[in-house]
């Protein structure tokens, strides 16, 4: 299956408008969104969004980076693997995730050259403000926008037009090799969680963690179900959890007043 | 500062919420959203200072200062700041209010939007995509900009509303909003990822019962002591590297990845 120039053009577009949602942070750069449209525009929906789930489930943790780093962007997936799920026969989602982590990886250290590069901003601003030439400004507060869409649609596009270069390369690897990866792209998403736990957790949080393993491990709950039963659980912490906060209010007020009296 | 009448109507302020997503267009390594964050509320302060161009370059050029929050919760900021700006207060309280909010304000919206909301959305939404509902991922989305839309819309109204002596009262409301969102979030979450991390091991053995051979897999007797076990091994194990380790995520990922090759290469897990 060999892509046109056309569709490598509507991809390019599509990854433009996603990864700018970055910029405008309105979420439409995650593996799930992007896959989607990967998906109507190379006609294959149904393999681009399964491939899509796995990819976000896998990002998800991936929004923010613990200590302000920049981590893998769901960018790499949502482009460059699910036309690979797509193009190629018989490659597991697994496997397309994993091949795809590379190229996650790329977008974070154009994110910080962009960044790097429009570092005198604030200066150039400066100068073109007291110098009345506010349109040179209103250009020049885009340019991160502009850097973000002119690298994701290079990107998209390029991605595209690969599609057999990629497809020889992946058919080049032996078989064990492709179990390997396989197998990786099981392991891989305990990254994503963890990175997320770590960013969560607190002690109170920890029978939320229990309730939604025993759901899943014991009773296979589906997810819906599962938000429920998350939802009971935090609304009865937030309706007794306040008594509990209030009685010790109490509590140390009264205390307080018997040792004032002392 | 004399005080003086305010020009601003409410449309300029609902324009200001929409320039809201202006605000990380510029953004950098040196003022950070500082330029974007002028962008934002260029037209209302033109309209305000429109009689008074050097004023005007004067309080345009204050704003480029460093600014580095949370983009959702932010039109709080901007409204409350021109309207301080409108009123004709002074300046360096202005300029205050807008330095003690950015903290507060992008720790919570962080703990909403990226913490609570995008996870809870994906793992429900991915799960019923792989469960073969296509349009799942329209609903996600949908669903994640309206509510950030939503949020955006709210605080332009607050910070509009009401003065700098709020934000105590509100933040304790946000944070058990965010608290209610987290716990639902992680119950969730905690659920997914066990059954969503696959570790099988390939081992078995043969025994003879009753003179028959049977082949019995380590993983089926595992499951039965406690299912998912090794997911769960290998989440708190990259849980602890990331906590107590500070592996960076590459290091993680490159590990996981040879791990994952030569165990199944040397036959002790499967896909």
């Amino acid at each position: 299956m060999t892509f046109t120039v056309m569709q490598a053009f509507l991809i390019g577009l599509w990854a433009l408008f996603c990864f700018a949602g970055q910029v405008w942070g309105n979420y439409t750069n995650r593996a799930l969104f992007i896959s989607f449209g990967v998906g109507l525009i190379l006609g294959d929906l149904q393999t681009a969004v399964i491939f899509g789930a796995t990819a976000e489930l896998a990002f998800m943790g991936f929004g923010v980076g613990p200590g302000g780093s920049t981590p893998p962007n769901p960018l790499g997936p949502g482009i460059v693997g699910t036309i690979m799920a797509i193009s190629i026969k018989g490659l597991t989602p697994s496997a397309a995730l994993t091949l795809s982590y590379p190229f996650a990886i790329i977008v974070p250290f154009v994110i910080t050259f962009i960044f790097t590069i429009n570092s005198g901003s604030m200066e150039m601003a400066k100068k073109a403000i007291m110098e009345g030439k506010y349109r040179k400004y209103q250009w020049m507060s885009n340019f991160t926008l502009y850097g973000f869409m002119l690298f994701a649609f290079v990107f998209g596009f390029a991605a595209t037009l690969s599609t057999s270069a990629l497809r020889v390369f992946v058919n080049a690897i032996p078989t064990w090799l492709m179990n390997g990866l396989s197998v990786a792209g099981g392991l891989l998403p305990a990254v994503g969680f963890a990175l997320i736990l770590s960013t969560m957790i607190k002690k109170e949080y920890i029978p939320a963690i229990i309730l939604g393993y025993v759901c899943v491990a014991y009773l296979k709950m589906p997810v819906i179900g599962l938000a429920f039963v998350g939802a009971v659980l935090a609304f009865n912490n937030y309706f007794n959890g306040k008594k509990a906060v209030k009685n010790d209010g109490n509590n140390d007020v009264e205390d307080g007043g018997f040792e004032d009296g002392i | 500062m004399a005080s003086r009448t305010p020009v601003l109507t409410k449309k300029d302020y609902a324009v200001s919420v929409l320039r809201s997503y202006y605000l990380q267009n510029a953004q950098n390594y040196g003022n950070m959203q500082g330029t974007g964050m002028l962008k934002t509320i260029w037209p209302q302060l033109r309209k305000i200072y429109k009689d008074d161009e050097s004023e005007f370059r004067r309080v345009a050029v204050s704003n480029l200062e460093f600014y580095n929050t949370n983009p959702q919760p932010y039109p709080f900021v901007s409204s409350l700041m021109l309207a301080m700006y409108d009123s004709g207060q002074d300046e360096d309280d202005v300029r205050a209010v807008k330095m003690a909010l950015m903290g507060p304000l992008a720790g919570i919206g962080d703990a909403l939007s990226q913490f609570a909301l995008a996870p809870l959305f994906s793992t429900i939404f991915a799960s019923l995509a792989l469960e073969g509902m296509t349009f799942a991922p329209l609903i996600f989305i949908a669903c994640l900009v309206a509510i950030t839309f939503g949020v955006r819309c709210l605080m332009g109204y607050l910070g509009w509303k009401v003065g700098t002596s709020i934000i105590d009262t509100l933040s304790d409301q946000m944070a058990a909003i965010a608290d209610i969102a987290t716990t639902i979030g992680l119950t969730v979450i905690a659920g997914l990822s066990v059954s969503f991390v696959k570790v099988n091991l390939a081992l078995q053995y043969t025994t003879s019962i009753k003179g028959k051979t049977q082949v019995v897999a380590i993983q089926s007797f595992l499951d039965k002591i406690m299912p998912y076990m090794l997911p769960v091994i290998l989440i708190y194990f990259v849980y602890w590297l990331i906590t107590k380790k500070k592996w960076t995520v590459y290091k993680i990922i490159l590990l996981l990845l040879v791990l994952g090759i030569a165990l199944s290469a040397i036959g002790l897990l499967k896909p």
